[in-house]
C-alpha cells in the first residue's frame, strides 16, 4: 500500500508521530516510516536512550537533528528500552536510506500490550497521512 | 500574533526570552538584538570539538546553547533577530515543518528587496543575496511549539568568527575567515554601514504581518520574565552546554548551505584543506610546519572526487 509515493508495509503499526512498531517476540522494534524520514530530511545526529531505559508512552526516546530541524522522538509505547541501534547514531543516514530496515531505532520491551489499541494499522495511517497531506494543500 | 518588538536586550535574553514564550506553550513573534557579543551553540553541538573555549574565556566571550538546530554561530549587536514561535497544532504549520521556512523567511527577503536587494533562499533556510549567505534560519521544537529563529547581517565580524571555533591550525583559521568572507555577505556590503536596527525591525514587522496576520504589540509580562530568566540560567550552564554531542572524525566547518572547509588528512606528512561548494572542490596541500597563504579567488575549483568522505556525516 502507498500513499502518494510513500510505502506503508501491511504488517506494521504506526503513530502519528510516523513511527512505525513492529512486533517480534517478546519485544517491539521501532523505527521512522518512509514519509516520517522524508518529512525530516536528511537526518545529521540521533541521539538514542541507552538498553535499560524506562519510557512510558509519550516520554522522550531520543533527539534528532536534519538539514534545519531538531526535535524530540516520543516513546509510541510504554516499556524498557532493551537495545538501541548503534548503526543509526554511527550513520544517521540510514534511517533516510533504509527507513523498515537497517534503519530501525530502538527495541522495546513492553510494559502494557494494551497500548497497541492506540496505534494505527496500515490503512488507519494512510487515512491520515492523506487527511494531512489535504490540509497541508489547503495552506499552500 | 503577538508582537514584541524589543530592541536591544540583554544578550542571554536574545535567546531565553523565545524559548519561554516555547515552553509557556504562547505564541509570538520576537524582533530583538543582543547587546553585546557571545557564542551560540545549537542543540548537538559538541563544545569542546567546537569552540576555542580558552580565547573566549580571554576575551570575555559568554557561551549559550540553544534548543534549536543549525551549527555554532558568533552574535553581536550588528544582527537583528527574528523569533517566531507557534504551537505545535497551528494550522499555519504544515506536516513537514521545513516547507515554514518559505513563508517565514518571506518577510525577511522582502526587507532585502526593500533594500534594493535580490534574496533567494537556499533550501532548507540559508538567505542568499548574490549567492552569498546573509541570513542563517533554524527551527527545533520546544516544550509544545516549534520555534523559527533567525538572523540578518548588518555586518558581521568574521575574524572573530574564525576565532571562537577550535581548529586544528592557523592555516584552517586563516582560510576559514577568508573562505566566509567569500560566501557570507552583510547589507552593510551593499548599503553601508549606516542601516539602522530600527529601519530593519520596522520592515521586518510589517512584512510579518502580511504574511502571518495582525501584529499585537506586547511588553515582556512578568510571567515571561520570570521563565525566560529560569530558561536562561540552564542554557548557559555549564552541565547543559558540556552534553556531549556530534564530533565528526575530520574537522569540518559549514559556512553557508552547501559550503563547507574540511581538514582532510591522509598522514601526519600529507594533510590538505578542502572546500567544498555543492559539487566543486578546491583541495589544497598544507606543507608540514609551513603556513600556506591562499587566495580562494584565484582557484577556479574542480569536480568533487568526494575527498575521501571528509564530508559525508
Amino acid at each position: 500500500m502507498a500513499v502518494k509515493e510513500y510505502l506503508i508495509p501491511e504488517n506494521l503499526y504506526y503513530d502519528q508521530n510516523d513511527f512505525w512498531i513492529k512486533i517480534e517476540a517478546n519485544s517491539v522494534l521501532i523505527g521512522i516510516t518512509e514519509e516520517g524520514q522524508k518529512n525530516t530530511g536528511d537526518i545529521l545526529y540521533l541521539e538514542l536512550a541507552p538498553a535499560g531505559t524506562v519510557v512510558r508512552r509519550g516520554e522522550k526516546i531520543g533527539s534528532i537533528e536534519s538539514g534545519k530541524w531538531v526535535g524530540n522522538l516520543t516513546a509510541p509505547l510504554s516499556g524498557a528500552v532493551a537495545e538501541s541501534n548503534p548503526a543509526v547514531t554511527r550513520n544517521p543516514r540510514l534511517v533516510n536510506r533504509d527507513a523498515y530496515g537497517e534503519g530501525w531505532m530502538v527495541r522495546l520491551i513492553m510494559d502494557n500490550p494494551d497500548e497497541l489499541g492506540l496505534l494505527m494499522g496500515a490503512r488507519e495511517y494512510e487515512a491520515w497521512l492523506d487527511e494531512q497531506l489535504k490540509s497541508e494543500e489547503g495552506i499552500g | 500574533m503577538d508582537l514584541y518588538n524589543l530592541g536591544r536586550v540583554d544578550w542571554i535574553a536574545s535567546q531565553s526570552l523565545y524559548h519561554a514564550l516555547a515552553l509557556l506553550g504562547r505564541e509570538g513573534l520576537i524582533i530583538c538584538y543582543p547587546d553585546s557579543p557571545y557564542v551560540c551553540l545549537g542543540l548537538h553541538d559538541d563544545l569542546d570539538h567546537e569552540i576555542d573555549q580558552d580565547f573566549c574565556q580571554s576575551q570575555g566571550i559568554p557561551l549559550l546553547r540553544r534548543e534549536t538546530g543549525g551549527g555554532v554561530v558568533y552574535l553581536d549587536d550588528r544582527q537583528i533577530f527574528y523569533q517566531l514561535v507557534l504551537r505545535r497544532d497551528n494550522p499555519l504549520l504544515p506536516l513537514r515543518r521545513t516547507r515554514f521556512y518559505q513563508k517565514f523567511l518571506n518577510p525577511v527577503r522582502a526587507v532585502c528587496r526593500d533594500l534594493g536587494l535580490t534574496a533567494e533562499i537556499r533550501e532548507p533556510a540559508d538567505l542568499m543575496v548574490r549567492g552569498r549567505k546573509c541570513s542563517g534560519n533554524a527551527c527545533g521544537d520546544i516544550g509544545e511549539c516549534v520555534a523559527y529563529v533567525g538572523n540578518l547581517l548588518l555586518e558581521f565580524d568574521f575574524q572573530t568568527m574564525s576565532r571562537v571555533l577550535r581548529l586544528p591550525h592557523k592555516t584552517f583559521r586563516r582560510f576559514l575567515r577568508q573562505a566566509m568572507r567569500s560566501h557570507m555577505t552583510t547589507l552593510a556590503d551593499w548599503c553601508g554601514p549606516e542601516v539602522a536596527h530600527s529601519r530593519i525591525a520596522g520592515e521586518l514587522i510589517r512584512n510579518f504581518a502580511w504574511e502571518l496576520g495582525e501584529m499585537v504589540p506586547r511588553i515582556v509580562d512578568r510571567e515571561l520574565e520570570e521563565a525566560a530568566r529560569q530558561v536562561g540560567e540552564r542554557l548557559t550552564s555549564r552541565p547543559w552546554l558540556e552534553i556531549p554531542g556530534r564530533r565528526p572524525a575530520a574537522r569540518r566547518v559549514k559556512i553557508a548551505e552547501g559550503t563547507y572547509l574540511a581538514e582532510l588528512v591522509v598522514s601526519p606528512e600529507e594533510r590538505y584543506l578542502v572546500l567544498k561548494q555543492d559539487e566543486t572542490e578546491i583541495k589544497i596541500r598544507i606543507e608540514p610546519f609551513e603556513e600556506v597563504a591562499v587566495d580562494l579567488n584565484a582557484y577556479q575549483g574542480g569536480k568533487s572526487d568526494g575527498s575521501q568522505g571528509v564530508f559525508d556525516s
